[in-house]
């Protein structure tokens, strides 16, 4: 193997150099961390500032508790099935936290039956769609409002007015382990939406879809249907 | 002649520092951007962890570790401070690691399966993983922080040493 000839010379400086440094190795190395420590922190937070998804690092983004790790059923096996995000909770279990917030659980079938219940039309019963706005846009239950609960004051000025006028508001989100349709109804909540009203759908919408049930694309109302699932 | 091996096999240590620098520093900013350009998400799996109990200490957290781990990654890839740099990735590598290792120990007990088997998201940039793979890939990235440690990988350094 050749060596370039200024490669090797560099070698030899640096020998000189590193006998130099070595002796004050550690002391170096610690400083230098510091100053990353340092400096890198304030370039992160002016980052996260400027970023248009930045966090927000006052606001409590998980008003069900931040100490409620998701259950290890959360996570998959590789022999299961790892296409939807999540797998459900028991609901028991489920039905319990919510009623700790004051929330009410509905499974599946009361779902179909509000979704279905005249009273949709008069704006009486209200659905909101607790999840961001790519997989609100990929398939939600028609009608729904979107609602992502980690960025409310953008889905506020849409959201609360029906939420207001209406008797039921279903509350949903992925389904299973996800508690953001728990989030978005304390937020609704917060801003003084009875607690009687809001109905927690537990199923979300991995089980509105796996009953075939009615799901629209896009955006609200857009009245495009989503392609059959294969 | 056995100077000259010597100083080949130098130059190769030289080389294979300079390689695992940049590696380091692009795996880096490639993991730092996919988390920092996702905060809310990274933010979920960072709960996962019941690290933090307050609000404004989980979000802190969340907004500042990719960025970082991004800055981490430019240093190296620049060569500024890559000592310091490396120093400061073990120090995140090795808690992590731990953090990673327990979630999948406690998934194990709940799912009863074998231990590699275990699969899913600890936040770190890539998505869902495999367990086994992701402790590996972590090894391997501590390693090349450690041997970056003692000022290996000095060529093609903007600024060394601070």
């Amino acid at each position: 193997m050749d060596c370039p000839r200024w490669w090797l010379d560099c070698l030899k400086d640096e020998a000189t150099h590193c006998e130099a440094s070595r002796r004050n190795g550690l002391a170096i190395t610690l400083r230098e961390a510091l100053a990353v420590l340092a400096f890198g922190v304030a370039v992160a937070l002016a980052a996260n500032r400027l970023s248009p998804r930045g966090l927000t690092l006052t606001r409590n983004y998980f008003p069900g508790g931040n100490a409620r790790p998701a259950p290890p059923a959360a996570a998959t096996a590789s022999r299961q099935n790892t296409n939807h995000p999540a797998t459900p909770a028991p609901a028991e279990l489920l039905a319990a936290q919510l009623k700790e917030h004051g929330l009410q659980l509905i499974d599946g079938s009361t779902a179909a039956q509000l979704f279905h219940d005249p009273r949709g039309q008069q704006g009486k019963i209200v659905f909101i769609d607790a999840r961001d706005e790519a997989h609100y846009r990929a398939g939600h239950v028609p009608g729904a409002y979107e609602f992502d609960p980690y960025h409310p004051e953008k889905y506020f000025p849409t959201a609360l007015p029906p939420c207001r006028a209406a008797e039921q508001i279903v509350v949903y989100c992925h389904g299973g382990d996800c508690d953001d349709s728990e989030s978005a109804a304390l937020l609704l909540r917060d801003v003084g939406i009875a607690l009687n009203k809001l109905l927690i759908y537990g199923g979300g919408i991995t089980e509105w879809t796996s009953n075939h049930w009615p799901v629209e694309t896009d955006e609200r109302n857009s009245g495009q249907p989503a392609p059959p699932a294969r | 002649m056995n100077a000259n091996s010597s100083l080949r096999s130098r130059v190769a240590a030289d080389l294979f520092a300079v390689i695992a620098r940049w590696l380091l520093g692009a795996a880096f900013v490639y993991l730092g951007l996919n988390k920092a350009l996702h905060p809310v998400e990274f933010l979920k799996l960072m709960r996962q962890y019941d690290m933090v109990e307050s609000s404004l200490g989980l979000n802190s957290a969340a907004a500042i570790l990719p960025w970082f781990e991004v800055f981490c990654g430019l240093l190296l890839l620049a060569g500024v401070a890559v000592r310091g740099t490396a120093l400061m990735l073990v120090l995140m590598l090795v808690p992590f690691t731990i953090l990673v290792f327990r979630r999948a120990l406690a998934i194990q007990s709940a799912l009863a399966i074998p231990f590699c088997m275990i699969k899913f998201d600890c936040g770190c940039g890539t998505g869902e993983v495999f367990i086994c793979r992701k402790l590996l890939e972590n090894l391997f990235f501590i390693g090349l922080s450690l041997w970056l440690l003692p000022g290996h990988g000095r060529r093609f350094c903007f600024r060394h040493t601070l």
